[in-house]
């Protein structure tokens, strides 16, 4: 087998197996709140369900992006070169370990929203809109991990020994730099979750502080991706 | 394989640990952000009234828990450009 295709599968198993991680944790938390809300409140079932598949489907969203880089790593893997197999591990750490903070932070706001659905299921539209919008910010730093991967996979580098640390050390800011902004966002999603579940009134103001709240959260995750791309392109 | 001379092994190496330092540098305070902003929102639900006071608290809070996330870029800038 050649380097190139080694690389490519090392890549896209590092992808798909630390890309589902978080997801798969996020998702367990939402269904774990759905059932207790469930003891509370047996008569809101359906409500209680098709919410709970809504928030699993956007937590789903970061392990479908890990999969997607995973399938292009496995099927589309071009290339001859000694570098482009380096790119493709690169990728691979990128996408496999950035999906991992998003997964399980788009978990929280959703586990939020059925603890909120427990206490008053006439809530639920309100606390359904909130959940969306809080997951959805949540997902940035996969994006951004994303963006890097792809960056990654299509980028044909010439060999230098140098060239070689810097884009793995560009996969590896962006994919272990996303962890904490994803969970800590939905830090902010959960708690802003719990306050709507409590008062639906204070919707607006609660989802102008999540924003800004998750807005500055992201920073760190903004600095990973702009020293990912300095080792990617500049060095 | 050529061989590698000495000063090029010292700035590869430096270009890896740029990677690891900004890496692992923003899990910290990607998490302690979230704590502060969650709390925030909490207060806020509790005592809307006070929206202001609470929305500049947390922004304070934030910039705060920060700096680690800064020391870790400057360090990364430093091991890129500078080394």
């Amino acid at each position: 087998m050649e380097f190139v295709t080694i690389c490519a599968m090392l890549g896209a198993g590092l992808a798909i197996g630390l890309g589902s991680i978080g997801s798969a944790v996020g998702e367990g938390y939402i269904a774990m709140k759905a059932a207790e809300s469930l003891g509370r409140q047996p008569g809101a079932s359906q409500k209680t369900l098709r919410i709970m598949i809504i928030g699993q489907a956007v937590t789903e969203t970061a392990a479908i992006f890990a999969l997607v880089i995973a399938l292009i790593l496995i099927f589309g893997a071009g290339g001859t070169t000694f570098m482009k197999g380096i790119t493709y591990i690169a990728a691979g750490i990128a996408i496999g370990c950035g999906t991992i903070g998003s997964g399980f932070g788009a978990g929280l706001p959703g586990g939020s929203c059925m603890e909120g659905i427990g206490r008053n299921p006439e809530n639920a539209d309100a606390l359904t809109v909130q959940m969306i919008i809080g997951q959805a910010v949540t997902q940035t730093s996969t994006i951004f991990a994303l963006t890097v991967a792809l960056i990654l996979i299509t980028l044909n580098p010439e060999y230098s020994f140098i060239k070689i640390f810097a884009i793995l050390g560009g996969g590896i800011a962006m994919g272990f730099g996303a962890i904490g902004p994803g969970i800590g966002d939905g830090l902010v999603a959960k708690n802003a979750n719990l306050a709507v579940g409590r008062d639906p009134q204070n919707m607006g103001l609660l989802t102008r502080t999540m924003i800004i709240g998750q807005a500055i959260t992201e920073t760190t995750d903004i600095y990973a991706l702009v020293v990912a791309l300095i080792l990617i392109f500049v060095v | 394989m050529e061989t590698i001379s000495g000063a090029e092994l010292i700035k590869a190496l430096a270009l890896l640990a740029a990677g690891i330092a900004m890496g692992f540098g923003a899990i910290g305070p990607g998490i302690g952000e979230g704590f502060v902003g969650g709390k925030a929102c909490e207060a806020i639900g509790n005592r809307p009234d006070e929206a202001n006071l609470i929305t500049k608290t947390m922004i304070i809070g934030q910039a705060i828990s920060e700096t680690t996330g800064i020391y870790a870029l400057v360090v990364a800038l430093i091991l890129i450009f500078v080394v």
